[in-house]
């Protein structure tokens, strides 16, 4: 017994080994990830829902600035005041909005008052959405601003409360998606191609003229990168923390649910990897599992934003389940009750791929 | 008549392996076809034949690395279609495409590949054996093909086996390194390993081997000493059309290039 532990040991030490001192994998499992959370987590995609609006003064009377001031403090508006021609040329670029034009002579009046004149409002055709929410925006700052001159109350027709909430922005959603797609790229791609490298150049077939059983190197293997894996789950957690994220749950879950991901995918990299005669073989099928699911399983955005068909299809990928059991205990602490279906589904797809690993499995 | 005696090691010394009628198909091709031989301990044995003769799936199948369709094999005194780890325990391999982990050094591939035969391995002395003393630190990939094929037989000989099974170990090397790699199986013969090897070069076979098996279409066709073989053949009326040269090409090889591994 203590024998064959010590043979395992060595070949663990000797895998992990190998795994960290491969600049690609290195590469792939840590970089990549942190590279994409730098990305989108310094541009901050989420919090950019500031529509950009652009005032040209033509006008230039007391009314006519306060208006562009009050557009100004406007939450919600990014207020740009350069003049016409340049405003025309980045709303057709679809850098603005809409281009809220104050003619000569403007005053502050309502419609049908003596020198009243309209103001006029460019939006751009391509972007319908974006130009009416900046129009309904303007029209009702206009409105409220002529109600104030005109005496009436200041207030707003529409009294606001304010719920208190937890202010979850996009490095909070995106960071347990992260998460997710390098267990799932560990487990599928180091596996796939390390190993039927091994296979390849007739390194495996020099393991089996030793008297250690192969089934030795398999499990060193499998374990070695489990181990991996949560510790790449701890470094890209702790930037994702450093990053502003908001950890509810508990870490040990948070670890618990890599290390069963990390069965499933690398179960099917084995699966991959068992069936591949090389490379060439291998890294089709291991893209065709991984790329669908990197778009599809809500790792960047969410899947309310899909056509309700492939929201239900997308339901049962083992990566969907994996972001969703992540994301609900990093966002929102949840328990086993809330993360009881995904770890169902999880341990589901597990059984598959294993039962398809083993089927597939060739050892030359 | 020239009265040839065989050597007192081959009727003497116990035969360290014997195979009996193996055999193995792949499908309609009967790659090995009852092939039966014994080699004593301490002898440097030759199998020689073209490719597809059947030379490798011989070798593996008495390696326990190829399941045996028929017949029998055994190394030092263990049926290898019984107890395949146990022979493989006992022997060294070098394979003819041998690859090992790019990750690691070669002192640390020695030490575990010693660590799968539960043996501490010496790792130094095995690097020294073999000359490759400062590659200790090196990766495979970075050596040559000559030291690729030195370090193979050092990582074969990490269980000190009783035998050596080297498939094809001078296959595309430069005459300087065959030469050398020459030396350094010479060199396990006098220390007493048992060897195993096969070669496309039959003057490789001439200048090693104690003995040799010809083998053709999965059978073996001749085996005996490589003089045996000569003389038998002399003794059918065989003579060459050219007269014997003093000197080979490759003699000149030698002579101009100098017997320097080309290789650092």
């Amino acid at each position: 017994m203590r024998h064959r532990f010590e043979i395992f040991w060595h070949l663990f030490v000797a895998s992990a080994k190998m795994f960290i001192r491969d600049r690609s994998a290195v590469f792939f499992s840590l970089l990549i990830p942190l590279l994409i959370m730098l990305i989108f987590g310094v541009l901050n995609f989420g919090a950019a829902a500031q529509l950009n609006i652009a005032a040209v003064d033509q006008a230039s009377t007391t009314s006519s600035a306060a208006l562009v001031a009050t557009l100004e403090q406007t939450p919600g508006i990014d207020l740009s005041q350069q003049g016409l021609d340049e405003e025309m040329s980045l709303l057709e670029n679809g850098d603005r909005a809409l281009v809220l034009v104050l003619p000569p002579g403007w005053e502050l009046l309502p419609p049908g008052a003596d020198g009243y004149q309209p103001l006029t409002a460019y939006l751009n055709q391509a972007q319908p959405q974006a130009g009416q929410t900046a129009l309904l925006l303007v029209n009702a700052v206009v409105a409220q601003s002529l109600i104030a001159a005109g005496g009436g109350s200041p207030e707003p027709l529409i009294a606001v409360q304010e719920v208190e909430g937890q202010n979850l922005g996009y490095i909070d959603f995106l960071v347990p998606g992260i998460l997710g797609l390098t267990i799932m790229q560990l487990g599928l791609f180091s596996v796939a191609f390390g190993f039927v490298q091994l296979k390849r150049t007739g390194t495996l077939r020099r393991l089996f003229a030793t008297p250690t059983s192969p089934g030795y190197f398999l499990s060193a293997q499998v374990s070695s990168r489990l181990i991996i894996t949560l510790a790449q789950t701890l470094i890209l957690l702790g930037v994702g923390l450093w990053f502003g994220v908001q950890l509810v749950g508990s870490v040990v879950v948070v670890l618990a649910l890599a290390l069963l991901g990390a069965i499933v995918f690398l179960a099917m990299g084995f699966g991959i990897a068992g069936w591949a005669k090389n490379e060439n073989q291998a890294a089709p099928v291991a893209n065709l599992i991984s790329l669908p699911m990197m778009f599809l399983a809500g790792t960047f955005f969410p899947r309310d934003a899909m056509p309700d068909f492939l929201q239900t299809v997308t339901t049962y990928l083992p990566l969907t389940y994996l972001n969703d059991a992540l994301r609900a205990v990093i966002n929102d602490g949840a328990g086993l009750d809330v993360i009881g279906t995904d770890i169902l589904g999880l341990a589901v797809w597990a059984v598959i791929s294993f039962v398809v690993a083993t089927r597939l499995f060739r050892w030359e | 008549m020239a009265v040839r005696y065989h050597r007192p090691l081959m009727t003497v010394a116990a035969p360290i392996i014997v195979a009996r009628d193996l055999r193995k198909s792949y499908g309609e091709l009967r790659a090995v076809d009852g092939v039966s031989f014994e080699v004593a301990e301490g002898e440097v044995f030759g199998i020689l034949g073209p490719n597809g003769a059947g030379k490798t799936t011989t070798l593996e199948m008495i390696e326990g690395m190829r399941p045996i369709d028929g017949g029998t094999a055994t190394v030092d005194g263990i049926d290898v279609g019984s107890d395949p780890q146990g022979v493989k325990a006992r022997i060294g391999i070098q394979l003819q495409a041998s690859a090992f982990f790019d990750e690691l050094n070669l002192t640390e591939l020695l030490v575990l590949f010693g660590h799968l035969y539960h043996v501490k391995a010496e790792a130094a002395t095995l690097l020294a054996e073999v000359e490759l003393t400062d590659k200790a630190r090196s990766q495979v990939r970075t050596l040559s093909g000559g030291q690729k094929q030195r370090f193979s037989i050092a990582a074969a000989l990490v269980n000190d086996p009783r035998v050596l099974f080297l498939d094809e170990p001078t296959t595309g090397l430069d005459p300087q390194a065959r030469r050398h790699m020459w030396g350094l199986i010479a060199g396990l013969r006098e220390r007493g390993h048992t060897v195993v090897l096969t070669t496309h070069y039959m003057e490789e076979a001439e200048t090693l081997c104690d003995r040799v098996a010809i083998m053709d279409g999965g059978k073996i066709i001749g085996i005996d000493t490589p003089g045996g073989l000569i003389d038998a053949l002399v003794g059918r009326g065989f003579r060459r059309e050219r007269e014997e040269r003093l000197a080979s090409l490759e003699d000149v090889f030698i002579d101009l290039t100098g017997h320097e591994l080309r290789e650092d």
